[in-house]
């Protein structure tokens, strides 16, 4: 199975190297310290979760706000803020595992696509790969980068075992993903 | 397994892996081997011995590819056994997977969609794997044939790197997948494992002759390609 790719994007590092060492201790997730937004931007759409603090979250409100989904706060103390997930660090370690535990199983059902293996995205891609678009075609559609594209059929492959895109129109036809001719 | 040798017993090769039993049949023997040797059956039945360990020695070891004995085999040698091993797939092994396929579809009080969509999949490599052995006959073995009497196989060089990927193999690997991985509703496990093992078995020829085929006679191919013949 592939890891969860995470970003730690923290004002203090110390703060930001404890998160990473716990989120690496306790879930399967890989972990990158990130220094500035712009840095998270280069990655594309190979970020699944950013993990920030207030100060951070504030200062780039316009780089957040279309992230919200996959970002969670980390707060010093509990505050009733509803534009992120929340996490107080100084809450004890079981509670803020327990608390990291509920978001990514939260999150997971979330993005899981109609067959339940593929994620929302990557059945989308896995659609038009069945409809007979190549890759560049599939991504001007999606709006998103030929690379983007080629990551999302590598993952499809290697979580169905289904490599040719026969196949792969086959198991959309199976799962319903796409109505028969 | 280790490489086999004039003197191993055929009966050895056989019970140490019987699935040699369809290349042996390929290369002129049948069962009821007795104890004779490689030497002695390839002497009783007038068969090229290196040739003959080389095949078989090909077909167990997946890391055995000897390119200069095989280079130095005749064309004709070659194509004689891919055109055997064409219609072994097309007389039995294909047949075989597609009876009990469409057995288990049958099979049961409610159709399985599932079953009836992974059926249409097989049918279509079916009909790939097919062609390809139309074009053999028709385009392939027969120009590498003229090319071979006529001389130009000498010029010819051994394409080690030819290890195309192959779309009947991956499809069949795909089916393979979607019995492991995804097969839903009901249906019977007796067949389905019968599938399964007849999709592997035609898997693995394909894949071990596609080394032979792919580095020694596609090379032929692509040499009419650039002497314009085509």
């Amino acid at each position: 199975m592939n890891k969860t790719n995470v970003i730690v994007l923290m004002h203090d590092t110390l703060k930001g190297l404890g998160l990473k060492h716990v989120l690496e201790d306790s879930f399967n997730v890989a972990v990158t310290i990130a220094h500035g937004v712009e840095a998270i931007e280069s990655m594309g759409e190979n970020v699944d979760y950013i993990f920030t603090d207030l100060l951070t979250y504030a200062s780039s409100i316009k780089f957040f706000i279309p992230r919200q989904s996959k970002t969670i706060v980390v707060s010093d103390h509990t505050t009733a803020d509803n534009t992120s997930a929340m996490l107080c660090s100084c809450d004890d370690l079981d509670t803020i595992i327990d608390t990291l535990g509920h978001f990514f199983a939260h999150h997971d059902n979330d993005s899981a696509g109609s067959d339940g293996i593929l994620s929302a995205r990557e059945t989308d891609v896995l659609r038009l790969v069945a409809s007979g678009l190549i890759n560049k075609e599939i991504a001007e559609q999606l709006n998103i980068s030929i690379n983007t594209v080629l990551t999302h059929r590598k993952n499809i492959t290697a979580k169905l075992g289904i490599k040719s895109a026969s196949g792969l129109s086959f198991y959309a036809l199976m799962n319903g993903i796409i109505a028969p001719k | 397994m280790a490489l086999i040798t004039a003197d191993t017993k055929l009966c050895d090769i056989i019970t140490g892996n019987p699935s040699t039993i369809t290349v042996l049949n390929r290369l002129g023997v049948t069962l009821g081997v007795t104890d004779a040797t490689v030497a002695s059956a390839c002497c009783d039945k007038k068969l090229d011995q290196d040739f003959f360990t080389t095949i078989l020695n090909t077909y167990i070891n997946e890391e055995y590819f000897p390119e200069k004995v095989m280079a130095s085999f005749h064309a004709a040698q070659i194509v004689d056994y891919l055109d055997k091993t064409n219609a072994y797939y097309e007389t039995v092994q294909l047949p075989n997977v597609e009876r009990h396929f469409m057995l288990l579809t049958r099979h049961g009080q409610q159709p399985n969609s599932n079953l009836n969509i992974m059926f249409r999949f097989f049918q279509e490599l079916k009909q790939e794997l097919l062609d390809r052995i139309n074009d053999d006959r028709k385009r392939l073995f027969p120009k590498v044939m003229a090319m071979a009497n006529a001389g130009v196989a000498s010029n010819v060089q051994v394409n080690s790197n030819n290890e195309e990927s192959d779309t009947i193999q991956d499809k069949i690997d795909d089916l393979i997948s979607m019995f492991v991985m995804h097969l839903k509703g009901e249906y019977d496990a007796n067949l389905c494992s019968a599938v399964i093992i007849a999709l592997a078995s035609l898997h693995k020829d394909i894949s071990q002759n596609n080394r032979i085929r792919n580095r020694l006679l596609l090379p032929f191919s692509d040499a009419l390609k650039s002497a314009g013949n085509e």
